[in-house]
């Protein structure tokens, strides 16, 4: 395994009390695999990201437990000093809105370049040069005379392309994407995410890609990860999970998503409000909104069934909704 | 949907796109600036009942605000500070005897003593008498000069920002004017001529050059408010300008001025103090602490006291005002949380 | 670039005649122009009259404006009330001011932009806290009184230095003084650096240069310091002209012969030409200042630049 988290919990204490983002997440991402981790707002799919990449904020953010092996070695025992030579260089993470995630004072070149010349120890030009030949890569018109621009000067997907370059600089083990589409245009969804998907091949890198859209996935992903209130409820390689999801969420989740041969009918939507991570409901923390719970799903929290070799499900339930 | 105004792409405090403002916010020179690069970081919170976090479920602005205020010991002790000093500003005889005008040459520049715990001025008046009635004339002159700026200021710069056009081009031109005027200045040149010696010209002073201050907030703030979906709803479902203004902008928008305006009020009671220490602020026989601590400054070496209580009272009072103020800004913007 | 340097250019004139007029108006409608010619005593009704036509009073307000702007273009600003020229006046009150006004600058940068970096990157942390109260305390005491204190201590009880500033008016002398002048910008440039170094603190492009695996400290000289000081540096350019006009308190203290001492004897003299003179030029120094900022503003901030 490329990187493999283990039991991981993360808490956030506000004034308001403390909200436990995650609890208890394993996953894991091989080279060359691509991992999609699905889940509503405040289900914890970022924040774990966020923990692996070491870019938590702490405080209010805090590890309270789990490991993050990473080729082996477990990168919450490393100093801040490894670590930050890992992040970059063999990890790197995409954002979800590039225009607000570059800096908007300083040239995309700079910004790429920079790269080069903090890891690497590259002079200026030649990191300037280097930056150049990305944003080629990700097949930005006109790089050479674009390098000097400034991000507000790019469109949406260039400037997402831009992103993708900087996190692809140093040819990392590991691609983290958060989002990486959802704050571009439909049209250009596609392209991007299909430049995502061909770059990986070529470098054989590992990706997780963050999402709550289904439809992305669905090309691209090996794997499956649902998460629901800072657990994961099920995990399934992509085409089971589509043939037959064996967790009431997922179902719910596949079931929203609008399909042209049931034009005319009622769009489905799961009821209810994601649970506030400060009460986290006892038992299933789903129960509140599943049309399946029984009294044993309000008391005992379900753990990770296995439904086959490499699919599991915390559902107590899941054989019925895997044929139901 | 019609366009949406051009957002400013700033997301720093004070920051100022210099194309709203020909003219920095900053010409009134002095403390009076505070008040107003610190609305700015309102002015440009949109407003609406979406102040929430992740997590929690939909709360009002103002009732979040006030939980919070009342949990913050800065807002509870200017606020007791506050009510203390308009206690005595309209019964001073509750803590102090005698008039402050009655004074005893003989007694001049003495130092503490029972009856005269502060000691005596220059002209033999109990200087605990006089600090004590000069609250009076503080808070009156703040709290006047407050009310004027925010009504006229409001009310010019809430109209120009919801009409838009060409009176708002004429109001912003014209803001411009009064901040390039340095506010010590303009007291000294324009109350240099004034003879009466009541508080009014002070005040009247005050409003005729405070007032832009508001107008460029409360405009902004309109002008932020008006974008807001639910008013461009209500202005498609076809509710009149009236109705609009009063019902959904004004509830919004009045935050970043009540928060501009609480700061300015301290701001404006040092300002009574400064001019009436330039000798063109208020004039005896009214008991001002501005006046006091001119008088006292030629006796600083002999008797600093007479100095130093009127100058405490004053720098408290500002504080209090400044503090309160701070309190909330703090629980009236949601990126603080 | 150019085509915005000059709509500003053109943005300022309009507000430069405002604010002219609207200080002639105050000086010439309201006070008594002549009242001062006549030295002490009561001018008698020929020689007021003789004076009022030989200052052109006896025209409209906007034609002796007109003149007076007409004159002042040619470099001619009239005579104060002891004979000299304005212009002499402002030769000796400037210098002076200029340098109270740069020492007061020279402390807003170093010590309010430091406070700010230090509170902001500890936001919540007993020194941010202390720092906080601290500049509250500082903007709540008002300038002369922070003045007379500094002054009662530093000159009369300690004696440090001098309690009045001689004619000279050397940098070493000051020091004090222009602290005092800058002490309110001073906690207000803190707080201003503190906000913006704490609200780009948790900006996502921070976050992205941390994700780049950059070392803090060129996260936060590159990436943070550089888009939390634009603010910063606008505020203390446009402070420049609102310190001049403000130096009048602290040169009454400390006694310094500037341009606020001038005013002031200008306007205890009801002396037309050195007040209206005076505050013409302290406002074009505002304008200018203004000017200045903005363009700074585009150099600083690209995406102003390419608007």
């Amino acid at each position: 395994m490329l990187l493999e988290v283990r039991d991981l919990h993360v808490e956030f204490r506000t004034r308001d009390g403390v909200a436990r983002a995650v609890n208890g997440v394993n996953y894991g991402v091989d080279a060359g695999e691509t991992l999609a981790v699905l889940g509503e707002s405040g289900s914890g799919k970022s924040v774990t990201a966020q923990a692996i990449m070491g870019i938590l904020d702490i405080p209010p953010g805090r590890i309270t437990g789990g490991e993050i092996l990473f080729q082996g070695r477990d990168l919450l025992k490393l100093k801040e000093e490894e670590r930050r030579k890992v992040r970059g260089a063999e990890m790197a993470m995409i954002f979800q809105d590039a225009l607000s995630s570059l800096n908007p004072v300083l040239s995309v070149g700079d910004q790429l370049g920079e790269m080069f010349v903090v890891h690497r120890g590259m002079s200026k030009k030649d990191a300037r040069a280097r930056a150049v030949e990305l944003m080629d890569r990700v097949r930005i018109p006109g790089a050479g005379a674009r390098v000097r621009d400034y991000p507000h000067q790019f469109s949406g997907g260039m400037r997402q392309r831009i992103m993708i370059a900087m996190a692809l600089a140093l040819e990392p083990a590991l691609i983290i994407a958060d989002e990486p589409t959802t704050a571009l245009d439909v049209t250009v969804q596609a392209q991007v995410m299909d430049l995502l998907a061909e770059l990986q091949r070529e470098y054989h890198m590992g990706l997780i890609l963050i999402t709550h859209d289904l439809g992305v996935v669905a090309d691209v992903a090996d794997r499956i990860v649902v998460m629901y209130a800072g657990r994961i409820v099920e995990s399934a390689p992509v085409h089971d999970i589509y043939k037959a999801p064996a967790h009431p969420y997922t179902r719910g989740l596949l079931d929203s998503i609008p399909r042209l041969d049931q034009k005319g009918q009622e769009l489905y939507a799961i009821k209810g409000l994601p649970p506030n991570l400060m009460h986290i409901p006892p038992g299933c923390a789903f129960n509140p909104r599943c049309p399946m719970a029984r009294d044993v799903c309000r008391t005992d929290e379900p753990p990770l069934y296995e439904v086959s070799d490499d699919r599991g499900s915390a559902c107590h339930f899941w054989t019925e909704c895997l044929h139901g | 949907m019609p366009e949406p105004l051009p957002q400013e792409p700033y997301t720093s405090g004070g920051g100022r796109a210099p194309e709203d403002g020909a003219i920095a916010a900053t010409g009134m020179g002095g403390a009076m600036d505070l008040a107003t690069s610190e609305g700015e970081t309102l002015e440009k919170r949109p407003g609406g009942p979406d102040g929430t976090g992740p997590w929690d479920r939909p709360r009002s602005l103002w009732s979040d605000a006030w939980r919070d205020l009342r949990r913050n010991p800065v807002f509870i002790i200017s606020g007791l500070v506050i009510l203390f000093l308009v206690v005595i500003s309209i019964w001073p005889s509750l803590i102090a005897s005698g008039s402050p005008l009655r004074c005893d040459l003989a007694k001049a520049q003495e130092g503490s003593q029972p009856g005269a715990p502060f000691g005596y001025d220059g002209q033999g008046c109990n200087v605990y008498t006089r600090t004590v009635y000069g609250a009076r004339t503080s808070v009156t002159v703040g709290v006047c000069a407050t009310l004027g700026v925010s009504l006229l200021g409001s009310v010019l710069g809430g109209l120009a920002g919801f009409f838009g056009g060409l009176s708002d081009s004429f109001l912003s031109r014209i803001t411009d004017v009064f901040f390039a005027i340095p506010v010590v200045l303009g007291g000294l040149v324009l109350l240099s001529v004034v003879t009466s010696n009541t508080v009014w010209p002070v005040i009247g002073f005050m409003v005729l050059l405070g007032w832009p201050q508001i107008s460029r907030i409360a405009r902004g703030s309109v002008i932020t408010a008006k974008q807001n979906d639910y008013v461009q709803a209500a202005r498609a479902l076809g509710a009149s300008n009236s109705r609009i203004l009063l019902r959904h902008i004004m509830p919004n928008a009045i935050a970043p001025v009540i928060v501009v305006a609480t700061i300015a009020l301290g701001t404006y009671i040092a300002l009574e103090a400064t001019l009436s220490y330039l000798g063109v602020g208020l004039k005896p026989p009214t008991v001002s602490w501005g006046i006091d601590i001119s008088a006292a400054s030629s006796y600083i070496r002999n008797a600093p006291h007479m100095l130093l209580w009127p100058a405490g009272a004053l720098a408290l009072t500002v504080l209090a005002f400044i503090m309160l103020g701070d309190a909330v800004r703090d629980a009236l913007d949601p990126k603080l949380r | 670039m150019g085509r915005y340097v000059v709509r500003r250019l053109l943005q300022m004139i309009p507000v430069f005649v405002g604010a002219t007029l609207l200080i002639f108006l105050m000086v010439n409608v309201m006070g008594d122009p002549i009242a001062g010619l006549c030295g002490e005593r009561q001018c008698d009704p020929s020689t007021a009259a003789q004076l009022e036509k030989e200052f052109g009073l006896d025209k409209p307000v906007w034609q002796q404006y007109l003149t007076y702007m007409g004159n002042v273009f040619t470099g001619d600003f009239g005579t104060a009330f002891n004979g000299q020229e304005v212009t002499e006046l402002m030769a000796t009150a400037f210098p002076v001011t200029i340098r109270l006004t740069i020492v007061a600058i020279l402390f807003e940068i170093v010590i309010g932009i430091t406070l700010g970096v230090i509170t902001g990157l500890r936001r919540g942390r007993p020194v941010d806290t202390s720092v906080l109260m601290f500049t509250l305390v500082v903007i709540s005491v008002p300038t002369f009184v922070t003045g007379l204190l500094l002054q009662l201590l530093l000159g009369v009880e300690w004696g440090w230095i001098k309690p009045s500033v001689s004619a000279e008016a050397t940098f070493g002398e000051l020091i004090v003084p222009g602290l005092v002048l800058a002490s309110v910008s001073l906690a207000y440039v803190t707080r201003l650096t503190r906000t913006s170094i704490a609200e780009n603190k948790r900006s996502d492009y921070v976050r992205t240069a941390v994700a780049k695996g950059l070392p803090r400290r060129r996260v936060i000289t590159r990436h943070l310091l550089r888009n939390s000081l634009i603010p910063v540096v606008t505020f203390i350019g446009t402070d420049i002209g609102a310190l001049m006009g403000g130096a009048i308190v602290t040169e009454r203290i400390f006694n310094i012969h500037g341009v606020g001492y001038q005013l002031y004897q200008g306007i205890l003299r009801q002396n037309t030409q050195t007040v209206v003179g005076f505050v013409t030029v302290l406002v074009l120094v505002f304008l200018v200042a203004n000017l200045i900022v903005d363009l700074l503003y585009a150099v600083l901030d690209p995406r102003i630049r390419y608007a």
